[in-house]
């Protein structure tokens, strides 16, 4: 038993470096997350910031109208399909890199996601914030940039590193445009080896420690924000 | 001098108007508010007191009338109210001091931002007032680690820190447990002392009646009296003064 283990382990990672491909199938995820985090939070950002400033002041309109349509159309449609008429569709004619049609899918995607975050995130904070910094002689937005937002930033980094790992995950269907990602990567060592336990299985714990730790870390934030206030 | 500048209007009020829908909170009111005044506004829950203070400075809006602050009607479409709050100092029931900031942030931020005044000024004159009202020692900390009273003479340091000319207290001791009602009502009589024109939404009866210049009683979203303290707590005319005097008296 612990030789066939050994033999099959053998097999799938060890023989003609087959671990490579879970390696830089982890690079190409962990890059894809990391910029399309970073797409969305700025994308996002923007559109909270569009979606709030209209519910409280009634400007921007069509800007608002807009932002709307985006959300709905982005979190009423799956992910894989955004990817794939991104690449096939808008992009289908153009010769672009393919990691960077993800990040735009991926990006995108999120941004949906993060604004909501956002959103929740600024009107969780009291009323009377707004109206303090109003009665100060601050208008709206210098009331927004100095004292509404750092507060609802500061109460949605955990929700937002949960974003995080949902995105992680996600990505794995960047194979659907032959991207070759930390699953794909497994699935190609599956086609070469015609056995799929350990390949598979070593993708998913790939993926499981990366959340672990992710988790880890929303946990020691938490934590530290909530010593900063007392 | 001193006797002129008392006597001039700072803020009138005229036919003040606001309602939400179709429920009238204030019925055309008209007063004045002279510097140095304490006025203190009174009247049971639901008159329209905190209502009317707050559209002193345009938190809420008004639906009618003028508010001529300082010669200007900040009612008027094209004024920048913004700058005029600058001059209105306003302290919340409920503190709402920023909790992500230090005490001497939540009291530097507005001047150095707004009236461009150098951080070493700033902090100067913040210090100086943390003194005054005994909070020296604070100035590093965030304000939840603070007691609701403390909170509250640093919300009212940070309205005066902008040097406003005139200071609006929104029921500045209802949120309080009562043994810390006394120290914010302290600082409150120093300033009046010091003859800043407030206008205080109270229910502290004690503090209207010794501090007060003039008090008025609110109900229904009209004014029904006002006189000096001694007269309107001694002789209310009006009934329904009576009445609510009456009760919580």
């Amino acid at each position: 038993m612990f030789d066939d283990f050994k033999a099959q382990f053998i097999l799938n990672f060890v023989a003609e470096d087959r671990w490579r491909y879970l390696a830089n199938g982890l690079l190409v995820t962990l890059k894809l997350t990391f910029f399309a985090v970073i797409l969305g939070l700025v994308l996002g950002f923007g559109i909270a910031f569009v979606r709030n400033v209209h519910a409280n002041t009634g400007k921007l309109k069509i800007l608002d109208f807009l932002c709307g349509l985006y959300l709905t159309v982005i979190r009423g449609t799956p992910v894989v399909v955004q990817l794939m008429i991104i690449y096939f569709v808008i992009f289908g004619s153009v010769r672009i890199d393919k990691s960077l049609t993800a990040i735009i899918a991926f990006g995108l995607n999120s941004a949906a996601y993060q604004a909501e975050i956002f959103r929740s995130g600024i009107q969780s904070i009291p009323k009377g914030q707004m109206e303090a910094g109003r009665s100060l002689g601050f208008s709206y937005f210098q009331t927004m940039v100095n004292i509404i937002m750092p507060q609802a930033i500061k109460n949605v980094i955990p929700t937002l590193l949960n974003e995080v790992i949902t995105l992680l995950k996600e990505t794995s269907v960047a194979g659907y445009i032959a991207l070759e990602d930390l699953t794909k990567g497994g699935d190609i060592i599956r086609s070469r080896t015609y056995s799929a336990f350990m390949p598979l299985l070593a993708v998913a714990l790939i993926y499981l420690i990366m959340v672990i730790i992710l988790e880890k870390l929303v946990k020691v934030i938490e934590r530290r924000l909530k010593k900063n206030e007392k | 001098m001193k006797n002129d500048q008392s006597l001039s209007t700072l803020i009138q009020v005229r036919n003040l108007e606001k309602h939400f829908g179709d429920h009238k909170v204030l019925n055309g009111i008209t007063v004045d508010i002279n510097k140095g005044d304490v006025v203190c506004v009174i009247g049971p829950s639901g008159s329209g007191k905190s209502t009317f203070l707050r559209c002193l400075n345009r938190l809420d809006e008004p639906t009618g009338g003028e508010i001529i602050f300082d010669g200007v009607n900040i009612l008027a479409p094209d004024v920048n109210i913004d700058l005029h709050r600058q001059k209105m100092g306003m302290v919340f029931q409920q503190f709402n001091l920023f909790p992500h900031m230090t005490i001497l942030k939540n009291l530097t931020i507005a001047p150095m931002t707004l009236q461009n005044r150098p951080r070493e000024e700033a902090e100067g004159y913040a210090m100086d007032l943390l003194e005054r009202v005994g909070l020296k020692d604070r100035a590093s900390d965030y304000p939840l680690q603070l007691s609701g009273g403390q909170q509250q003479r640093i919300a009212i340091v940070r309205a005066l820190c902008m040097r406003p000319e005139v200071m609006l207290f929104d029921e500045p001791t209802s949120a309080l447990d009562p043994e810390m009602v006394g120290e914010v009502l302290e600082v409150m009589k120093e300033l009046a002392a010091e003859h800043m024109t407030m206008v205080v939404v109270t229910h502290e009866m004690g503090f209207a009646r010794e501090v007060a210049s003039r008090v008025m009683f609110l109900d229904g979203g009209d004014f029904l009296e006002e006189n000096t303290p001694a007269e309107f707590f001694a002789n209310p005319k009006n009934e329904r003064l009576r009445d609510f005097l009456g009760k919580v008296l």
